[in-house]
């Protein structure tokens, strides 16, 4: 057998993770990929109705750009915090490890806020799942069923780092552990990215 | 940590790029490129950067990438063209 052979039977033929991981991470990578394909079936499905439709809002008529690319830099900057407690929690700095985890927390509670406010101020202005005041009808139904289930994403993410950081105070969380809270957190981020490009801008 | 908060600004510029090129009344076409271009390009710096893409293997990078953004952009490439086709039908009548 040559040297090349050599590893991929051994890689392949049990005892090891033939993608190189523990079996956590490769199961939350297999997470992310199925709820991405939630997502991804949503998107395509807007993009079909938005191709349909011959009176699709314009997007700076109902919602402030500004308030958006503030919440967009809310999750960003709470992807870095989480990234960092991720890092601080493999070199063994728990303290700093719990502080960014709650740093990232609270990053998603203020996104919630904000998505909360957006609700609202569309609510009041006339939004439904079935009708809206300014155009094509499906665009209500779609910006509620996208923003609601990134929204409840967030939501069972921040209660995660919660327990995370319970968990880290507690000194019973392993670096693993908070890896694997960090790929959800910026799963949660990446699929704002899309819905952000999308939904509001395009 | 210093990687983390340089893409933490990478991410910001590229996001303050989208919504001035959102206000800056550009053909269509080229809005449409650049937007899905600094989308792309903000995902590709999460995945690999935030997320540690880059130091995994690359079966586990392939099955992502393949399995969402290639699978998402079947999907929308399969049924497109079916509604600018009966988008033109309902434009015509």
């Amino acid at each position: 057998m040559t040297e090349a052979a050599a590893p991929a039977v051994d890689r392949w033929s049990g005892g090891t993770c033939p993608f190189g991981a523990g079996w956590r991470k490769v199961m939350m990578w297999w997470f992310i990929v199925t709820d991405g394909l939630l997502f991804a079936g949503f998107l395509a499905s807007y993009g079909y109705s938005r191709i349909l439709a011959f009176d699709w809002p314009d997007q700076s008529q109902v919602f402030s750009l500004r308030d958006i690319a503030a919440m967009t830099f809310v999750l960003i900057s709470s992807s870095a915090t989480m990234a960092s407690a991720v890092l601080a929690a493999r070199e063994g700095h728990r303290q700093a490890a719990l502080r960014f985890v709650l740093l990232t927390a609270a990053g998603g509670a203020v996104f919630l806020g904000m998505q909360a406010g957006e609700w609202t101020h569309l609510i009041r202005e006339g939004a439904r799942l079935s009708a809206n005041p300014w155009g094509e009808a499906a665009f209500g139904a779609y910006f509620f069923l996208l923003t609601g289930f990134h929204g409840t994403h967030v939501l069972t993410g921040a209660i995660i780092l919660l327990v995370t950081a319970i968990r880290l105070a507690g000194g019973r969380a392993t670096p693993e552990g908070v890896e694997m809270a960090g790929l959800y957190w910026h799963f949660v981020d990446l699929v704002w990215v899309f819905i952000f490009t999308l939904f509001y801008l395009l | 940590m210093r990687l983390y908060w340089a893409t933490w600004g990478i991410l910001l510029l590229v996001t303050l790029l989208m919504v001035w090129a959102d206000g800056a009344a550009l053909p269509r076409t080229a809005l449409v490129a650049i937007m899905l271009a600094a989308m792309l390009a903000k995902a590709s710096f999460i995945g690999a950067n935030f997320m540690h893409l880059r130091h995994e293997s690359p079966w586990i990078a392939a099955t992502v990438v393949v399995g969402l953004l290639g699978t998402g952009a079947v999907l929308y490439a399969l049924i497109a063209p079916d509604a600018v086709r009966i988008h033109a039908m309902m434009g015509a009548r």
